[in-house]
């Protein structure tokens, strides 16, 4: 099991890399779908399944289609080589990025290392799916007004964004 | 699966007339770039405002059985009716203003504001 | 937990290994063992549907009956020589079909084909579903840009936003089955669909939750409908559009790779006509039966068989709806589709929601088949 959180951990790390450092922006964005997936993975392990798949819905399923309509119907941006400059990066970001793993990785496993031994959730008090209807509960009830503020985020995003795309 | 294909592929014999990028039999006319649509772009924002949306309506919904038979099912209703509402209004502006249409031009767009 | 024994059964079977390891290997076992074929044979079942629709015979040489043709199929598209066009990105155009097969395919280990039989009965079991056929889009959409053709990519772009859009309906119109069940378990949601006859009368089960109330009811037919775009099947197929963008986006794709394409169609045809079924159609119960509650104690082996059969048919029978809409209806225009798709099915489907958490609210989770016996008991 632990391999399987390893993997996963290799494949986030390495796809930001490449997200980080690669000339080309498409395969930049492709490798950014990987490091979603990653996220979700190690969700997962941490416990989190609900927000694994929110994970996935959201961002692999939105934002990355997001992104790959950005640059697929803005095509100069293919050729464009947007990295001239980051050759000179590469060397520090390395650094400050393997330099952040170990902490990650050490955070990490201590999580699924106690979500694991954690003792399993009284299936009897809920019906199903404990977890998000804990998710569910919090937002109804502490988080109430994040919740509604949300809402509010979400509308003003969607006029302004129908308003930038209007045709003038 | 591909690799099994791998094996069993004949050798590659790839001339000049077969990569061409298959367009009805016709040769291929201008580059392969199409021209820019934002209405894609706008359809992409739209989903994923409605996509977090249901992301974040889901948890609520599971437990709303649990609150039937608790009684407290009356306020969750109402959260749930605010939270979809507000989006509602807002998927009811850009519908009347236009911008849900396909094929979008000045014409389909409601003839309130103009700027110039 | 009941429904999810499968991984639970195999382990005292062999009596070795951890858990978790069963529980992959029943996922992969149910991915290999239904997916794959199922894929296969849908590509003759789809062929005999159109001949039979016009009135045609069909393939019949391969085998009796020309059962067989699929394999010969698979075969043709394994051998099929694999080239690229020209200027063609090598990378995204192997990784393209790989996260359409992934995505339409790993839907699979979470549906419940019977109570004992569930590849990976999740607790966020259907929100995982949604949440993996959400990755055909990227695939589709690398796909018809790696090919280098203007009329690929258009297809790309139409079939990745109608995917997108048409998520929106489909995810509102799972939440009702949800509402009523409260929970996001597939098993459980199927469970709860059952029969229970019992001295007092209909037991808290209600009958499938299609019937629950009006609201559910709409909301099947919306998932149905959502379902049909999300797979690009007409009259939704605009991305493929055979007589007009030659193929779509996948047009440069040949032999396997296309194969590949085609085998993820068919494949999340069956998840989308297996949710409706498990969500709204009672999944794996007998109408009218509660096939655990007989007076006589079946083997749970055949009644493993039985649950998985009936669940297979009433999902056969929806996909068998789906290839019967594909040479019925004509093709919905792009605007069109994207209009009742946003001005249509989404409000729609919200007011289905909304409908549904009021039912529930006033009646207090009471089906109208509860309902009506409580009225006349």
């Amino acid at each position: 099991m632990k391999l399987v959180l390893f993997l996963s951990e290799l494949l986030t790390v390495a796809s930001a890399f490449v997200v980080a450092l690669h000339p080309n922006v498409l395969y930049a964005s492709i490798f950014l779908l990987f490091t979603f997936l990653g996220v979700a993975v190690m969700f997962v392990f941490a416990g989190a399944d609900f927000i694994a798949g929110a994970q996935v819905v959201v961002y692999v399923g939105g934002v990355t289609i997001l992104i790959l309509f950005a640059i697929m119907l803005t095509q100069w941006l293919y050729q464009m080589r947007l990295r001239d400059v980051g050759n000179k990066l590469v060397v520090p970001i390395a650094v400050i990025g393997l330099g952040l793993v170990p902490f990650l990785y050490k955070g990490l496993h201590q999580l699924a290392d106690f979500v694991s031994k954690a003792p399993p959730p009284n299936l009897a008090a809920f019906s199903g799916s404990p977890k998000t209807t804990a998710i569910g509960e919090a937002l109804l009830s502490s988080y109430l007004l994040p919740f509604e503020g949300i809402t509010i985020l979400l509308l003003g995003a969607l006029v302004g964004a129908v308003w930038l795309a209007r045709p003038k | 699966m591909l690799g099994v294909g791998g094996l069993l592929r004949p050798r590659r014999s790839a001339t000049p007339q077969k990569v061409q990028a298959y367009e009805c039999g016709e040769a291929p006319v201008g580059s392969a770039w199409i021209k820019f649509n934002i209405r894609f772009y706008v359809v992409a924002i739209v989903f994923i405002i409605f996509d977090v949306e249901m992301a974040a309506i889901f948890p609520c919904v599971v437990l709303f059985k649990d609150a039937v038979a608790k009684g407290t099912a009356a306020l969750i209703f109402w959260e749930i009716f605010l939270f979809i509402g507000l989006l509602v209004v807002g998927l009811i502006y850009c519908w009347v203003r236009g911008d849900l249409e396909w094929v979008k031009g000045v014409m389909n767009s409601a003839p309130y504001r103009r700027s110039s | 937990m009941n429904s999810a024994a499968f991984a639970h059964t195999l382990q005292s079977w062999f009596g070795v290994g951890p858990l978790w390891a069963w529980a992959a290997l029943s996922a992969f076992l149910v991915i290999f063992l239904l997916a794959l074929p199922f894929g296969g044979i849908a590509t003759y079942v789809e062929r005999k549907v159109a001949a039979d629709i016009q009135d045609r015979v069909g393939p019949n040489r391969v085998g009796p009956y020309g059962i067989l043709q699929f394999l010969a199929d698979g075969v043709k598209m394994l051998a099929k020589e694999d080239f690229m066009p020209a200027g063609a990105d090598r990378f995204l155009f192997n990784l393209a079909p790989v996260l359409v097969v992934v995505g339409a395919c790993s839907a699979f280990a979470a549906l419940p084909l019977g109570k004992y039989l569930v590849g990976a009965d999740l607790n966020i079991g259907i929100f995982y579903i949604l949440a993996v056929t959400t990755l055909i889009a990227p695939g589709i959409l690398l796909g018809s840009w790696a090919s280098q053709n203007k009329w690929s990519l258009l297809g790309g772009l139409r079939g990745a936003a109608q995917i997108v859009s048409y998520e929106i309906p489909v995810a509102l119109s799972i939440l009702p089955a949800v509402l009523i069940s409260g929970t996001l378990q597939i098993g459980l949601i199927v469970e709860q669909q059952g029969w229970a006859w019992s001295a007092e009368g209909l037991q808290q089960y209600h009958f499938w939750n299609g019937f629950h109330n009006p609201f559910t009811f709409i909301a099947m037919f919306l998932l149905f409908i959502g379902g049909l775009a999300e797979t690009n099947r007409i009259p939704f197929d605009l991305p493929e559009a055979e007589s007009e963008l030659v193929s779509g986006f996948n047009t440069e794709f040949s032999g396997m790779r296309f194969g590949l394409y085609a085998l993820a169609e068919f494949c999340d045809v069956f998840v989308m006509s297996a949710v409706v079924t498990a969500l709204y159609l009672g999944g794996w119960h007998i109408p009218f039966v509660n096939i655990e509650g007989l007076g006589v104690t079946l083997p749970q082996g055949l009644v493993v068989l039985i649950q998985f059969g009936v669940f297979l048919v009433k999902t056969l029978i929806l996909v068998f709806v789906v290839m019967w809409l594909r040479w019925t209806l004509p093709r919905l225009r792009v605007d069109q589709l994207m209009g009742l798709c946003w001005k249509g099915l989404t409000p729609l489907a919200l007011l289905n929601l909304l409908g549904t958490a009021l039912w529930m609210w006033i009646f207090k989770g009471q089906s109208l088949a509860q309902l009506i016996y409580g009225a006349f008991a």
